[in-house]
């Protein structure tokens, strides 16, 4: 008798257990929850974290992320108001901030996913179709991505969540354009070196040219000076000769003759035929008158 | 169970355990536990068996299971305290030391590291890091991360890493699900912003510390508008560069900067030659004309002045003097030259008997070039 009493009080602490069990729940500081009833959302939403009471078993919890969750969708090619083609990587960060919205709406993440990534790719599409690729580069793009922003949010509340942040991760060109800007680049780079070396060039001519010129400038003036200095030289000689030989004309002029006739007949290879006739054999055939009467 | 579904970040441990971060068991556990059977014994005495033992036992667990309470934040720690998954102590969190919170199933407690530095690299991967992770031995290089557009449509490969540290515990931990990943795509995003801005050029050179700065600015803000609780210490470039399909242009210019460096210096050096040089030539023409006037100049002065001399003497006498002067110079001229005397014959009459000039012939056959007499006769 007592067995048996001992036996169902076990098993009633057994199934208050298990109900105290189902019965209870946590909520942590990462999730916020919804309860359902035979599927169906009982109440509001439970943000608060901490320890919760739902009814046992005919009630289940059903939990959502409170943290800021991110959404990467894959990058999709868009063509610009330019007509450049564009690889744009967006990238979501964003809160469900209504989970009985979102039970309604999408139910679950992965479903989110689906249906914001085609928001965000139709919001960049219409924001970037109508930008430029110089706008894209610029200090505009903040402003384009608060306009995506601002298209994805209104597009998004109906799913229970809040759009914290909307950027273009990434925004580059598609392969072959990318080679035409490679090309582009070569040729303004080799334009650069061109005009690198010409001036390298130019300064050297500049260099070089000016140095001759300078050379040829001293050695012209250098020219000029010895010039002047030698017709110093020469007007001095022939004024201090002048000043000498104008003493006697006549004397001057046989006494430069007699060193003329040294200097211009004084070689041993000069050959003289002379007549007894002149003043030097004056006295070669005669004997002056004087001795004569001797 | 629904214990199970607490905590999505960091695992529980077991009841023996304290949590994350692993403070170990206080040491005066056994002395604790030794000491309340001591007293349980006291105060109940004697043999009594099985129930008194099972309550022993029972007494004993849960004075273990409130020991595994305990947990220690490190010095570069802060602890979060949960009780049934709520902060309970929010935003407030436990300094470094001994702490005690209730124990699984009931709490948790939480030590994130807010001291440590968390690198993360964008656009290259190392492979086999150095000794405290700072030196990569070689990296691999990740194109869709590192190739990007600059203001002035070109494209350009940079390689950086982002420092990040946790500011703010709780919200890193409550506020953001993957943390790491989201510093990753906003410094990515950050960058792409920052260099879309300015041109190659400068990105390449002058403006690498603005880059960095602003790029560590915006990506903060951003950070702040998630309430991620993430501080960013800072954002480095690690290698900037052209794309390696223009790299060897870009290498180009550089060599043609040197092309025209060295053009320049060579042509220095060339003038550096030749105007010493030609002043020096310049300066040589110089003295030698100086030289010359003074050469001439005394040269002039002596004959001048030897022909004075010669004329005041010949004032006093000159017939004599001119007579002398004219024979010397006759006798010296003549001393030495060949010479040939032919008297004139009848006055007046040329000479009919030719001169045969012997000498003159003798040489003039040696010359090749023979010559008449007739000439030199007069």
């Amino acid at each position: 008798m007592s067995k048996l009493i001992v036996g169902l009080i076990g098993a009633f602490v057994i199934v208050l257990t298990i109900l105290a069990f189902s019965s209870l729940y946590t909520v942590s500081e990462t999730q916020q929850a919804l309860v359902l009833q035979f599927g169906e959302p009982i109440g509001t939403p439970i943000q608060e974290p901490g320890l919760h009471v739902k009814s046992p078993l005919i009630q289940e919890v059903r939990y959502y992320d409170r943290r800021v969750l991110d959404l990467d969708p894959p990058a999709e090619r868009v063509i610009l108001a330019d007509q450049k083609p564009l690889w744009v990587d967006a990238f979501v960060r964003y809160k469900i901030i209504d989970p009985l919205r979102f039970f309604q709406t999408v139910q679950t993440e992965s479903r989110l996913r689906d249906r914001l990534g085609q928001i965000v790719n139709a919001s960049v599409r219409s924001t970037l179709g109508s930008a430029t690729l110089s706008t894209v580069l610029s200090n505009e793009r903040a402003s384009l991505m608060a306009e995506i922003r601002g298209l994805v949010s209104v597009e998004s509340t109906r799913f229970g969540i809040a759009v914290v942040d909307v950027r273009i991760r990434r925004a580059d060109l598609p392969e072959e354009t990318s080679q035409a800007v490679y090309q582009r680049m070569r040729s303004e780079r080799n334009r650069e070196a061109a005009e690198f070396r010409a001036q390298g060039f130019e300064r050297a001519q500049r260099v070089i040219s000016t140095a001759d010129r300078e050379a040829t400038v001293l050695r012209a003036e250098a020219e000029r000076e010895a010039q002047i200095l030698r017709g110093e030289g020469d007007g001095q000689k022939t004024k201090i000769l002048a000043e000498a030989y104008s003493k006697d004309e006549e004397f001057f002029r046989f006494y430069k003759s007699m060193s003329a006739y040294t200097e211009a007949l004084g070689s041993k290879n000069t050959t003289m035929v002379l007549t007894p006739d002149s003043d030097f054999f004056k006295y070669f055939n005669t004997l002056p008158s004087s001795a004569e009467g001797d | 169970m629904p214990w199970s579904n607490q905590g999505g970040s960091g695992g529980s441990g077991g009841p023996w355990g304290s949590g994350p971060g692993g403070g170990p068991t206080p040491p005066n556990l056994d002395d604790v536990l030794r000491q309340g059977q001591d007293r349980l014994r006291a105060i109940l005495p004697g043999g009594l068996g099985g129930g008194r033992g099972l309550t022993l036992i029972l007494i004993g667990v849960a004075i273990l299971w409130a020991a595994s309470g305990f947990y220690r934040v490190q010095p570069d720690e802060q602890g979060v305290a949960l009780v049934f998954g709520e902060w309970t102590s929010d935003p407030e969190t436990t300094g470094p030391g001994l702490h005690w919170n209730y124990p699984w199933p009931v709490g948790e407690a939480l030590t994130p590291s807010v001291e440590t530095i968390n690198s993360i690299e964008i656009g290259y991967n190392s492979i086999g890091k150095g000794r405290g992770g700072r030196t990569a031995a070689r990296t691999n290089d990740v194109p869709e991360e590192s190739l990007m557009l600059t203001g002035d449509q070109n494209i350009i490969d940079i390689d950086f890493s982002v420092q990040w540290k946790v500011r703010n515990a709780g919200l890193f931990l409550f506020n953001i699900r993957d943390p790491a990943a989201t510093v990753k795509v906003a410094a990515e995003s950050a960058m792409r912003e920052v260099i879309g801005q300015i041109d190659i050029q400068p990105a390449l050179t002058e403006a690498r510390e603005q880059v960095q700065q602003d790029t560590q600015v915006l990506l903060q803000q951003m950070l702040d508008t998630y309430e991620a609780g993430i501080e960013i210490t800072q954002v480095q470039l690690q290698d900037v560069q052209p794309p390696k399909a223009v790299i060897d242009a870009f290498d180009d210019v550089q060599r043609a900067l040197q092309d025209r460096d060295r053009l320049q210096l060579e042509a220095d050096a060339y003038r550096n030659d030749i105007i010493p040089r030609a002043r020096g030539e310049a300066v040589q023409l110089v003295q030698n004309a100086s030289a010359y006037r003074e050469k001439v100049i005394n040269e002039a002065q002596g004959d001048s002045s030897r022909f004075l001399s010669v004329y005041r003497e010949y004032v006093v006498a000159k017939t004599v003097t001119i007579q002398r002067m004219y024979l010397e110079t006759m006798s010296a001229l003549l001393k030495d030259t060949e010479k040939m005397v032919i008297d004139s014959g009848a006055e007046g009459q040329l000479n009919p008997i030719p001169y045969l000039a012997l000498p003159e012939l003798n040489k003039a056959i040696d010359r090749g070039a023979a010559k008449t007499g007739r000439e030199a006769t007069q």
